[in-house]
């Protein structure tokens, strides 16, 4: 059944995909092809793909498990806030909160998520930062290091 | 005699200090990373990739870490197999078969050595199957052109499908998939902007490393969610600790076997580890006959998968390194990583680079002794990583996922397009798309097209050329009989049921 759902969304991508390739148009031609013909090539056999997975969907029943939804939808929603954040607050702030929350998440209890969140961001941002030469932003605490 | 020169002359290469160092860290990450459960040798590879990037190794530095990595996923895939009956990747699911019924019985020392020894003899032949082979179908490969190129990729393509076998139309679904993500971005011949809907940052396409990092970190947080299990108890590693040399005399050949066949398994593009190693059981299985104790902790089906796990990826890295078609998920992403360093894997890569190829090869033997050596004593150290609990580990590999992908660009839109891929990965792996067949795609995408084009500019535009030499049409004839495989293999199971109900 979502495999039908999935495969026909699909398909509606792929056709309105397909229109957008249909505009890309070089103003001199470099080689007989040209940048249309492949796209528009993978998309007509993605197409076909879907069609196929829409009539054979294959043996495959699955129930959506409801809390489970819910706790994945939790966790997506968890890592795109530490995705945002990851600059304006800065790496070891936003870590700390990310970890904590992800830990609670993952049945952790609060007292060691807490120290595990605080231990990380520090730990991490010294780690990466300081030994690994890779530059993390600081955000808000940028203010409390003397450059 | 030149392949024996340029042999010493990869162990140069692979002695240097630095390499040693790297070869270690990258054997002690790759089997810890193997043994947790859900983490693969294509997690340990994405995670290391853009730590090796930002740390600014060679490019021979970086893929000896890579390689290393990979090899020690198959060593560590078999720990908590063996003592949790969890595979700790994918490729070791044969080896919960056997491995721990043994554990039940006490002899999970036994099973651990004798898996690692196996592990060891497969790599091992498959890397000597490398030096003979590789600079040989290198020479051969020179000859290939831009419609060969075309047509052999379309071969690796169709070889999943074909080999994958209960589901080739999802398959190939995510194989275009993967080819049409690697076409966003500007157009490298014409320089129009395709599919970047008036995003700047998407104008140079979708960063490999946030590809593999959202498919594979992203969607595992993910998918570890719905399994928060409590822990299962491991076994403790008790009793002897070593096995005896009549447990190995017993094994010896079937270690022999099964690594040869991994190694022909592992060459094939498309084909990987977890094939290899689930077909050298059904064919020890079926050598035993009925005496074997095949199922209730037969030594023979631990040695079997495990030494043709490890041969495998060995030989998966001769189509990667000869023809710049990788054999595997984690060969795709060391493919990705060589295209960073400006590195196009091929034929040539034998002459203008040596020292890359031949310090990576006399890395996988260095890397074999240390994994061995390094197996064997610190077992117990390994198991207890086992205990590590979900809540620690799960945050950890986002943060390593998040300072990964920050590393390539520093913008906020590259994490953002990294967990919406996770998501997107999540979903296939849950509709029981193979998101490795997606990698391949998406490494395999641009050099495709690059193909098609420059070949069809050779011949102004004239379709015949992609059938017109023999090695093309060699090539057709292979992809047809490859998608043909599972309409036969179908055919047949139809017909045994039609025999069995006459």
């Amino acid at each position: 059944m979502y495999v039908r759902l999935f495969s026909a969304i699909w398909l509606l991508l792929c056709v309105w995909l397909a229109f957008v390739a249909w505009g890309f148009e070089a103003p001199f031609a470099y080689d007989p092809v040209g940048p249309r013909a492949y796209p528009l090539l993978l998309l007509a056999l993605m197409g076909a793909g879907s069609l196929w997975l829409i009539f054979k969907p294959g043996l495959m029943e699955q129930q959506l498990h409801i809390p489970t939804v819910k706790r994945s939808v939790l966790c997506v929603v968890a890592l795109l806030a530490y995705a945002v954040t990851f600059e304006p607050l800065g790496f070891i702030l936003s870590t700390a909160l990310a970890v904590l929350v992800l830990g609670l998440l993952f049945t952790g209890r609060l007292v060691p998520c807490i120290i595990s969140a605080v231990l990380m961001g520090v730990l991490l941002f010294v780690l990466f930062d300081y030994l690994l030469d890779v530059p993390l932003p600081l955000g808000v605490l940028e203010a409390f290091v003397e450059s | 005699m030149d392949t024996l020169n340029y042999l010493m002359q990869g162990f140069d290469v692979a002695t240097r200090p630095v390499n040693l160092l790297v070869a270690l860290f990258g054997a002690f990450v790759g089997t810890v990373v193997g043994l947790l459960p859900g983490l693969g040798p294509i997690n340990g590879v994405a995670l290391l990739l853009p730590l090796a990037f930002a740390l600014g190794l060679p490019p021979e530095t970086a893929l000896i870490l890579l390689a290393a990595v990979y090899l020690g996923c198959e060593y560590g895939g078999r720990i908590s197999a063996i003592l949790l009956n969890v595979p700790g990747d994918a490729a070791a699911v044969m080896t919960t078969l056997d491995g721990y019924p043994l554990a039940r019985q006490g002899k999970a020392g036994i099973a651990l050595s004798l898996s690692a020894v196996s592990s060891f003899v497969g790599s091992i032949i498959a890397t000597c199957g490398v030096v003979l082979f590789a600079p040989i179908l290198a020479k051969w490969a020179v000859a290939f052109g831009p419609a060969e190129y075309f047509v052999l990729m379309i071969f690796a393509i169709a070889c999943l499908g074909g080999m994958v076998g209960d589901k080739p139309v999802k398959t190939l679904m995510a194989a275009l998939i993967g080819l049409a993500l690697a076409t966003v971005g500007v157009d490298s011949t014409t320089g129009v902007y395709r599919f970047t809907f008036g995003s700047v940052s998407l104008s140079d396409g979708i960063q490999f490393v946030i590809v593999v990092i959202g498919f594979f970190s992203v969607s595992e947080v993910l998918l570890m969610l719905e399994k928060t299990h409590s822990g299962q108890k491991a076994v403790k590693a008790s009793g002897r600790l070593l096995f005896n040399f009549k447990e190995f005399c017993e094994t010896f050949w079937t270690m022999i076997r099964s690594s040869v066949a991994g190694f022909v398994i592992g060459t094939l593009p498309g084909a990987g580890a977890t094939i290899a190693s689930a077909m050298t059981y059904m064919t020890e299985k079926r050598m035993a006959g009925p005496k074997g104790k095949f199922g209730e902790g037969d030594l023979r089906g631990l040695a079997a998968p495990e030494a043709a796990n490890n041969a495998s990826a060995c030989g998966s890295l001769i189509p990667m390194l000869t023809l710049g078609v990788p054999g595997s998920g984690t060969t795709a992403v060391m493919i990705g990583a060589l295209t960073l360093y400006n590195i196009t894997p091929g034929p040539l890569l034998f002459e203008q680079q040596p020292d890359v190829v031949w310090g990576l090869i006399a890395s996988l033997f260095i890397g074999n002794v240390i994994l061995l050596v390094m197996n064997i004593p610190l077992v117990g150290l390994f198991s207890r990583m086992l205990s590590v609990p979900n809540w620690v580990l799960v945050p950890a590999i986002t943060v390593i996922s998040m300072v990964g992908v920050y590393a390539v660009h520093s913008t906020t839109f590259d994490l953002v397009l990294m967990i919406v891929l996770g998501v997107f990965g999540y979903i296939l792996r849950k509709l029981d798309f193979p998101l490795s067949a997606v990698i391949l795609g998406f490494v395999l995408g641009e050099l495709m097209e690059d193909n098609l084009r420059r070949a069809l500019s050779i011949s102004a535009g004239d379709l015949n050329i992609l059938w017109s030499s023999p090695i093309t049409l060699a090539l057709w004839a292979l992809v047809v009989l490859m998608l043909a495989l599972p309409g036969i293999r179908w055919w047949r199971a139809r017909n045994k049921a039609q025999m069995a109900n006459a």
